[in-house]
């Protein structure tokens, strides 16, 4: 248990996704991360915010095509929540972001936090119960 | 396709009486006269999920659009001038259906079927389904409804083409007269202050689409959803807003 590259722990599942830095991998993210949270019992609604946050992720650390460069995504899969963290390797800052981007990421997830100098962007969505 | 001087002629004289007298008649003439032209534009469109039926129903509402506007004094070829009219015609079509090429019709199927299941089983459940939910109700697999969910973005592409073309009104008109009332000047101050006790998403959803003044198809652009999905969302936060504003004013 204390390997730390372990893919499950008690219950939390980590899913690590490595892809090309090109924007038809947008899909892929998106389809891919929906498909975990479909798994954990999300909701269509959720399930849509999770399409939009991505989108933006993938928006902000994709702006332009990047052969030389891939986009890592850590997907944590906790009983209540969702927690992803998105970054480009290697690493490059995000260099324009705006304040819609900002209003959007903060209303579609629970939780969003975006170090611009890292660029790297860490979001939470959490799993509502039943209303 | 070329036509004889003298039927060049008829047809030139006969779009001038049809402007000057908007004769009925006359119309139905011209309409004849250049049927083929628009069969024959609806045909390029066919094999892309629309059937070619539909495309000339579309492309001769193209063909009465463009007799209806054209002006024999600017001196253009009928032809010339009714081509693009009849295309555009054809591209809103596609546009509002709302598919670009690449999504297989199942797919498509799927998503439609989707927007009308989401609101059935939401209402049923009394809260969103989920995603296991939905496949069950739509006899598919979860992973097909979450690729028909990401359909919505083939939406995106094919009207990304149209947009500049699309009729500044189109989210009005979903919206309902009721919803501009409500953001009239008076009602504007209360409605700011509600604004800001909303959950965020609503007042991102309200804020791209009352004070950006974005359509509902711009909002789902923007986003990556389908304008299905925005217009489900407004609705429900127009409701919730309106609840608000009503029980403000009757404490007042």
């Amino acid at each position: 248990m204390s390997n730390p590259d372990d893919a499950r722990s008690d219950d939390r599942d980590e899913i690590r996704l490595s892809l090309p830095a090109l924007f038809p991998y947008g899909r892929v993210a998106r389809l891919a991360v929906t498909g975990l949270a479909s798994r954990n019992g999300y909701s269509y609604d959720d399930v849509e915010d999770l399409r939009i946050a991505i989108g933006e992720v993938f928006g902000l650390l994709v702006p332009e095509e990047r052969p030389d460069a891939r986009l890592q995504l850590t997907c944590v899969l906790l009983p209540e929540s969702l927690d992803i963290t998105a970054a480009l390797a290697p690493s490059t800052p995000i260099e324009r972001i705006t304040d819609l981007s900002r209003q959007i990421l903060a209303a579609v997830v629970d939780d969003a936090a975006i170090d611009e100098a890292d660029g790297c962007i860490r979001i939470v969505k959490r799993l509502r119960g039943g209303s | 396709m070329s036509i004889g001087d003298a039927e060049r002629d008829a047809q030139r004289e006969l779009l001038e009486t049809y402007f000057r007298t908007r004769d009925l008649e006359v119309r139905d003439q011209l309409v004849a006269a250049n049927l083929r032209l628009a069969l024959h534009l609806a045909r390029r469109f066919s094999n892309r999920g629309v059937s070619l039926d539909d495309l000339e129903q579309v492309a001769s509402l193209g063909l009465l659009r463009a007799i209806d506007r054209f002006d024999p004094s600017r001196g253009l070829e009928f032809s010339t001038f009714a081509t693009p009219t009849i295309v555009g015609e054809l591209k809103r079509h596609f546009r509002d259906k709302g598919w670009s090429v690449r999504v297989p019709r199942r797919v498509q199927e799927l998503h439609l079927l989707l927007n009308s299941l989401v609101a059935d089983l939401t209402h049923q459940l009394g809260r969103s389904p989920t995603i296991a939910e939905l496949a069950t109700a739509a006899r598919a697999s979860e992973e097909e409804v979450l690729e028909a969910m990401e359909a919505a973005q083939a939406y995106r592409s094919a009207s990304i083409e149209g947009r500049s073309a699309a009729s500044p009104d189109a989210g009005e008109a979903q919206l309902g007269v009721d919803d501009a009332g409500l953001f009239q000047a008076e009602n504007r101050l209360l409605v700011e202050e509600l604004l800001g006790r909303l959950a965020p998403r609503e007042q991102l959803l309200l804020r791209l689409r009352f004070y950006e003044e974005m359509t509902q198809q711009q909002i789902a652009e923007r986003l990556g959803v389908s304008q299905m999905h925005v217009s489900r969302l407004l609705a429900r936060c127009l409701d919730d807003l309106r609840r608000r504003v009503e029980s403000a004013q009757n404490q007042a």
